[in-house]
């Protein structure tokens, strides 16, 4: 995997933990290519909706519809692999 | 079984469509749409979404917008009555926010800016303006609150406590909501287009509907129609998205055509929710598929043409649906192009001229909250659909929270001659909940949370409650706060969906709800230091089934910011306080064990003989010395001198004897201290009993007397707890 992708993914593993006060989980438990929604973590439609806005923020990506959202919260690695792609701070 | 019907003698509205009943029918024959860009506050370019924005107001001296369309509309009902009104029930959620916004973003911290914040605020306000003397009640069930208000007040003059209510919905633009449900990605940015196969979600709007309603034998000359019936429920599915399946909105409108005597095939229009979201037109289609197995009635949304006005859009809405059978007429469905044929709905597009004798409206709301209300042509020949339910509320669970701890600690610490003052940690208030429970909640959601599985658990019932009423004064501060801290420290650019969904009054009675899978009615009331007894009475007003068993909460957080500038009282005292109390009660023909009647809500002002009142209300001196052995006396700080003298009037009045305990002096001061009281008041009288730290010289036995919570200052309430 590039090296920048997994810096990103470690990053976010922290950030959704941050975001969602997952007081639970640590930043392993995220498997890379683990469901986000709707499995053990117990992220539901609002916690994606509590990202999209950490990830705007944060990364100046705008993911402004559930379809996208689908799409992009599918997996760590979706979503990292999203961003590596849009974010003007990120992309070569 | 009284012969009261429910008649609709005023009307009022106003709303970016038009001011004025018979504007409005214009308008709506016309396709007027009142969607445009939002000019009520700056908004970054990438942010701006259309809005529902009433233009003509005017700047007036700190009176905020909800305000002023309250009481436009309010005037409007009113207009041709000579007599005020007996009890006001207005829906709201966002009370004075736009100006709190304005003035937090600004750092303003003087008090008297904010004496508008309150939600219950605007009725209040309405109060003082028409001369009511109460009951005053404030619904905040999120975007059902309006529909919620008119069956709260059709059970009253149902009951005969009053003869004629106003009852409506009033709430302006502001920026949490603006923000907020943009947050949730619920905005269409073309505007909302109800059913429609490319709907993205609805727009929010501003505007306030009111309803003169009157209890009377048969249909007075004035009457434009008569108010049938009214249903409640709750999806008790999640905090914000409904019910996929729509079993709750089904739920409700079952419940009103129950409740309005007449057949589902008597209904020949329905004025749908329809905010135009993916996920609500989709519940309640299915809803209304499930409801007519055949031919549907004639159906549509205005939402596409008057946004989503919240707490406003049901009365709202109730005023469409009354004009269209008065002037027979069927508003269109603005803004639907090409209708979704997943919804298997086929809206009217266009206005029609059209007879129509009875209407169903939906109103549905976060916290799962559903309200229906069944209106139709007075001249009908109808039986009066009043019914008394089994007359007691015999408690049978309490729990409080105090700065002291739960209720164990509380009566220790009081009983040992000190006070309850202060907060209980965080930590402490959710011991008892999960982790994933309490993972996206504040500190009031917690405190409500954890007070209704305590009362619940102290009442050893295996059933879980069906009913549930939450009384706040000031709502979810923490979350509000959040939010807004949020949105100003990112320019207006980002924020918390979490916030938001937390930050409406009835989040935590939604989150109450899915804890126990409760599907009854769920109301929040807020009405700052009398907003328990107004669920209370509410309670009292809306359970009438046998062996219901009903959680009724009270409770308010401590801020460390907004509450010192939202409540006087609290700015009085050196310590902070917060907490509150629930109760669980069970509905029952006979009178066993201790028993709860909420009896008396006055507003004080331009009310001189309001003790006097009081006394007459209770019984008389004889029958209050002979009922109660102690009396709780709620004196808000900042009414410290109103409450006492009143207090000093009602003992020479009634000549009681017996131990007072002015119980804010013991608990710290918040809105629902009252609910601490009346906590306290049942543990008591189980013990027959008053600590004696709290009894001076006078007897501490109740010898099978009840005790007498009594609210002083603004309003003067009286709650009996008794043998």
């Amino acid at each position: 995997m590039e090296e920048a992708v997994k810096i990103l993914i470690d990053e976010l593993r922290v950030k959704i933990i941050d975001t969602l006060n997952l007081e639970d989980i640590v930043p392993d438990d995220i498997g890379e290519d683990d469901q986000l929604i709707g499995s053990e973590l117990g992220l539901d439609s609002i916690d994606v909706l509590e990202l999209v806005m950490m990830i705007e923020k944060d990364y100046s990506v705008r993911i402004d519809n559930k379809e996208l959202g689908a799409k992009v919260f599918a997996s760590l690695r979706a979503l990292a692999g999203y961003i590596q792609e849009t974010s003007p701070g990120l992309s070569n | 079984m009284t012969g009261i019907r429910v008649y609709i003698t005023g009307t009022g509205l106003i709303t970016p469509v038009a001011r004025g009943v018979p504007e409005t029918k214009a308008s709506i024959m016309n396709g007027v749409r009142g969607i445009g860009p939002v000019t009520l506050f700056p908004v970054p370019r990438d942010r701006f979404l259309p809005v529902g924005e009433i233009h003509e107001l005017f700047e007036t001296d700190g009176l905020p917008r909800t305000h002023q369309l309250a009481l436009i509309a309010a005037e409007e009902a009113m207009a041709d009555s000579q007599d005020s009104p007996d009890a006001i029930v207005i829906g709201g959620t966002t009370g004075g926010m736009a100006l709190t916004e304005e003035h937090l973003k600004r750092g303003d911290t003087s008090r008297d800016l904010f004496k508008y914040h309150a939600t219950g605020s605007v009725a209040e306000y309405l109060a003082a303006k028409l001369k009511c003397k109460g009951p005053v009640i404030t619904i905040s069930t999120a975007c059902s609150s309006g529909t919620a208000a008119i069956k709260i007040a059709l059970e009253m003059l149902r009951e005969g406590t009053a003869g004629n209510v106003l009852a409506g919905g009033a709430d302006s633009l502001c920026r949490l909501t603006y923000y907020g449900f943009n947050a949730l990605q619920l905005i269409d940015p073309a505007g909302a287009r109800p059913l429609d196969i490319a709907r993205r979600g609805m727009t929010v709007s501003e505007g306030a509907g009111m309803l003169l309603l009157e209890g009377k034998d048969k249909a007075p000359d004035n009457a434009m129609a008569e108010i049938l019936g009214a249903g409640l429920s709750c999806d008790a599915y999640h905090p914000s998205t409904p019910d996929p399946e729509g079993t709750g909105a089904l739920a409700a409108m079952r419940a009103a055509i129950k409740d309005g005597g007449i057949s589902t095939s008597e209904i020949d229009y329905i004025n749908l929710h329809g905010t135009g979201t993916i996920d609500n037109d989709l519940s309640e289609a299915r809803a209304l598929n499930r409801l007519f197995s055949e031919d549907k009635p004639l159906l549509s949304s205005v939402k596409g043409a008057f946004g989503h006005s919240l707490a406003a859009a049901g009365a709202i809405e109730a005023v469409i649906s009354a004009m269209g059978i008065s002037d027979s007429f069927v508003p269109g469905n603005a803004g639907c192009n090409a209708p979704d044929p997943e919804l298997r709905l086929n809206p009217v597009i266009e206005p029609i001229e059209r007879d129509i004798q009875t209407v169903l409206s939906n109103s549905f709301g976060f916290g799962g909250n559903n309200a229906s209300v069944v209106i139709g042509r007075p001249e009908e020949e109808r039986a009066s659909m009043s019914s008394q339910g089994p007359p007691h509320l015999t408690i049978v669970g309490c729990a409080c929270i105090t700065g002291a701890g739960k209720t164990r600690m509380t009566e220790k610490t009081l009983s040992e001659g000190r006070n309850c003052k202060g907060m209980l940690p965080d930590r402490e208030v959710s011991k008892d909940l999960s982790h994933k429970t309490v993972r996206r909640i504040k500190r009031l959601s917690r405190l409500a949370l954890s007070l209704a599985i305590a009362a619940h658990k102290d009442s050893g019932e295996s059933d879980g409650p069906n009913s549930l009423f939450f009384g706040t004064g000031w709502g979810p501060l923490s979350d509000t706060y959040d939010f807004l801290t949020k949105l100003y420290e990112s320019e207006e650019h980002f924020t918390s969906p979490i916030d938001f969904i937390g930050s409406v009054h009835n989040a935590p009675a939604g989150l109450i709800a899915i804890q126990f899978g409760a599907t009854g009615p769920n109301i929040t009331t807020t009405g700052g230091d009398y907003s328990f007894e107004q669920s209370l009475i509410t309670a009292s007003l809306l359970t009438k089934r046998r062996d219901d068993l009903i959680l009724v909460v009270g409770a308010d957080e401590s801020h460390e910011i907004l509450s010192a500038l939202f409540d006087d009282s609290v700015s009085g005292d050196q310590t902070p306080s917060d907490g509150g109390g629930a109760l669980c009660l069970r509905r029952t023909d006979t009178p066993s064990g201790l028993r709860l009647f909420p009896s008396f809500f006055e507003y004080s002002k331009d009310n001189p003989s309001i003790i006097v009142s009081l006394i007459e209300n209770l019984g008389g001196p004889a029958i209050i010395k002979r009922k109660y052995g102690a009396i709780f006396a709620g004196i808000p700080g900042t009414h410290r001198d109103t409450g006492s003298s009143q207090m000093a009037q009602f003992l020479a009045g009634s000549g009681f004897e017996g131990p007072v305990i002015d119980y804010r002096r013991l608990t710290g001061e918040f809105a629902s201290a009252s609910a601490v009281a009346a906590v306290l008041a049942v543990c008591f009288a189980r013990e027959r009993k008053i600590p004696e730290a709290l009894c001076g010289s006078k007897s501490s036995y109740l010898n099978g007397k009840g005790i007498l919570i009594i609210g002083l200052g603004k309003f003067v309430t009286a709650v009996e707890v008794i043998t």
